[in-house]
């Protein structure tokens, strides 16, 4: 077992650049989850470290192995595919037998594993059928199970649950969470799923363009981002981000809620434009006040979210629990918690403390 | 579920399917059906002027003969023109052509397949353009050269400019069944310990096999049934069957014996039928490329 170092790790693809200098430590038998939006570079990044993409720059290390330049057989990675990549002619126990049986294993091992990892993952029902009869979640445990099989050092998903339906995710979800404390590996998983990375992530990576943004436990990244970008994609609904000016007296003039408010941070001089981010959570509806107009409400039963519009145009959602929420059409005010609100510049987007 | 469907047809729509499907396996089959049995008759019959429905009955085959049937074409061809040869080089020519078309077919079709450089297009556009040449060009073109080589004549000769012009096509149609199969699969491959020609040979080659049997029974079709380049390479003792059809028909020189060619034919056309019976299952879903899907 073993953690995952990346020094200034660049990707070109002719001329255009698509990773920029990574650094990123994973320690040994951590859960790392990057997310970011598509287009970002995450499966990149996750099939440069798989050894499937060639690094055009920095240095890659598994262990106190430098994999730079290692073919991906040798890496001691195993890597699990959003299109699960069964091989369709072989059984499920040939599929999962396979790696073992191109590195020259004998078959009495083999077998141990494979029933070892059919356990692990219930499949012993389906161990003679071919991946074309079996379902879409079945065939993801196979290509986990193949995964496991082969004891790799760090193990790779690409989206693995994206092609499943709602209620399967939940499941394999959770069937992860309890793989990685059975099996105690590094994982590296990629995702596009807001509630996959929180639940499962020790360290979450946030990548946007190629760069990472920030790097941190979930409930680090949510509570104390260091940007407005992260701010915006951890969460959601997404955080409200809302215009303000700093004003005289240590406060901070917000048009968008018609009041200024002050803040335990370190303001930058009077004048400078920021911007308020606050999540819909934090904000709770003032049946007396008069800002704001309900444009929508949609109810998901244990909670709303109402999409309210201010004079100045600003939209803001709200998250309203409870058995008395506002209608639609109902003109509300807002009630803030300063301690909740994260204030950013709003030119560099960077955070001011 | 299906039956169900069908019969909802409206009753004139089934008549006009069955009517039209029948006229078509008629048309289609009367060729085949008519030589197979005027190969039995003698040329007399099978040719008459005075009354086609001799080729029928066999008027004269059993004023000859005795009997209506008789096995004198297939004799004269086999025993004493020694067709029988004929048909072992065409086996040859067959056997060579499709092994090594496919060998330098699946090798080169996967490396353009997975290469992802931009050349690839203009190699393929290139091979495309050489199969639309008219064959005769080539082989014309080949003969000189071949003279002075002292190689004309040979099978191997024959072989060799088969596959040269058989190639284009089988890299062009492997490249696309190997476009089909998801890069996944060599890729979970590689992970799992390959190197890319193990993956090649223990996990694409086994999904792509009707894509591989169905080409190379294209293959083999167009060298069993190769006229120009036989007739023009081979000489007389290393006839294939095709040229040797030819020459039993004869020239405006040469003296043939239609009889002899006539129940040639029906002998070259059985293998045919057999093969296209046997492998119908691959080939349908060769192609229907679709049915690789991982
Ligand atoms: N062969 C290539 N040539 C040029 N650019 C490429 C190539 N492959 C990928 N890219 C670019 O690299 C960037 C990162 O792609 P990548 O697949 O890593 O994104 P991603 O973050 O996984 O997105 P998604 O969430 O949609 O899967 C993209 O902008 C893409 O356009
Ligand atoms: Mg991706």
């Amino acid at each position: 077992m073993s953690g995952v170092t990346l020094n200034n790790v660049i990707k070109r693809y002719g001329e255009t650049q698509v990773i920029h200098g990574v650094d990123l430590q994973i320690e040994d038998g951590e859960f790392c989850v990057f997310v970011g939006p598509s287009g970002c570079g995450k499966s990149t990044l996750l099939r440069m470290v798989s050894g499937l993409e060639e690094t055009t720059g920095g240095q890659i290390h598994i262990g106190d192995r430098d994999v730079t330049t290692e073919d991906p057989a040798r890496r001691g990675v195993a890597m699990v595919f959003q299109t699960y990549a069964l091989y369709p002619h072989m059984t499920v126990q040939e599929n999962m037998g396979f790696g073992l049986k191109m590195n020259g294993y004998p078959k009495a091992e083999i077998d141990a594993k494979v029933a070892e990892a059919t356990r692990i993952l219930k499949l012993e029902e389906y161990l003679k059928r071919k991946p074309a009869a079996l379902s879409g979640g079945q065939r993801q445990r196979v290509s986990i199970g193949r995964a496991i099989v082969r004891g790799p050092e760090v193990f790779l998903f690409d989206e693995p649950l994206s092609n499943l339906d709602a209620e399967l995710r939940v499941e394999m979800r959770v069937e992860i969470a309890r793989l990685h404390k059975e099996i105690g590996a590094t994982m590296i998983y990629v995702t596009h799923d807001q509630v996959e990375a929180m639940t499962l992530a020790d360290k979450i990576v946030v990548l946007r363009k190629g760069v990472i943004e920030q790097v941190g436990a979930p409930m680090d990244l949510y509570n104390d981002p260091d940007n407005k970008f992260v701010a915006g994609f951890i969460g959601s609904p997404a955080m409200n981000f809302l215009k303000g000016t700093v004003a005289k007296g240590g406060k901070v003039d917000v048009p968008g809620l018609q009041t200024s408010i002050k803040l335990p941070v370190t303001l930058p001089s009077e004048g400078t434009a920021v911007e308020v981010g606050l999540r819909p959570e934090h904000l709770v509806v003032d049946r007396n006040g008069s800002t704001h107009r309900v444009e929508l409400s949609e109810s998901l039963g244990g909670v709303s979210y109402n999409y309210l519009v201010s004079d100045s145009g600003e939209k803001i959602i709200v998250e309203e629990r409870g058995v008395d929420r506002s209608a639609e059409g109902d003109v509300v005010g807002l009630k803030i918690d300063p301690e909740s609100a994260r204030l950013f510049n709003a030119d560099t987007e960077m955070r001011i403390r | 579920m299906s039956t169900a469907v069908k019969d909802r047809k409206p009753l004139g729509l089934k008549i006009a399917l069955w009517a039209f499907v029948s006229i078509w396996f008629v048309c289609a089959a009367f060729p085949f059906l008519w030589t197979l049995w005027g190969s039995f008759k003698v040329e007399l019959d099978f040719f008459s002027i005075a009354d086609w429905t001799n080729a029928i009955f066999g008027r004269n085959t059993a004023d000859t003969y005795g009997r209506p049937f008789t096995g004198a074409g297939y004799d004269g061809a086999f025993v004493q023109e020694g067709f029988f040869g004929n048909a072992i080089n065409t086996m040859i020519v067959c056997v060579c052509v499709v092994t090594i078309s496919l060998t330098i077919g699946t090798l080169g079709g996967y490396a353009l397949s997975r290469s992802g450089q931009g050349y690839v297009f203009w190699l393929l556009i290139t091979a495309l353009m050489f199969r639309a040449l008219p064959q005769v060009a080539l082989v014309s073109g080949y003969l000189p050269v071949f003279f002075d080589w002292n190689v004309w004549g040979y099978l191997p000769t024959a072989i060799i400019v088969l596959v040269a012009i058989n190639q284009p096509f089988t890299l062009w149609m492997l490249h696309s069944f190997f476009e089909s199969i998801p890069k996944d699969l060599d890729e979970a491959a590689k992970v799992d310990g390959c190197t890319q020609f193990q993956a090649f040979r223990h996990v694409i080659i086994p999904v792509m096999w009707p894509g591989v049997i169905t080409t190379g029974l294209f293959s083999f079709l167009l060298a069993y049934n190769d006229f120009i380049v036989t007739s023009l390479i081979l000489n007389e003792g290393n006839r294939t069957m095709v040229p040797q059809i030819a020459a039993f028909l004869g020239t405006t020189y040469t003296e043939g014996n239609v009889m002899f060619a006539v129940a040639a034919v029906v002998s070259a056309t059985v293998p045919l039928f057999i093969l296209v019976m046997f492998f119908q299952r691959q080939i349908v879903s060769g192609l229907t490329a679709g049915a690789v899907k991982g």
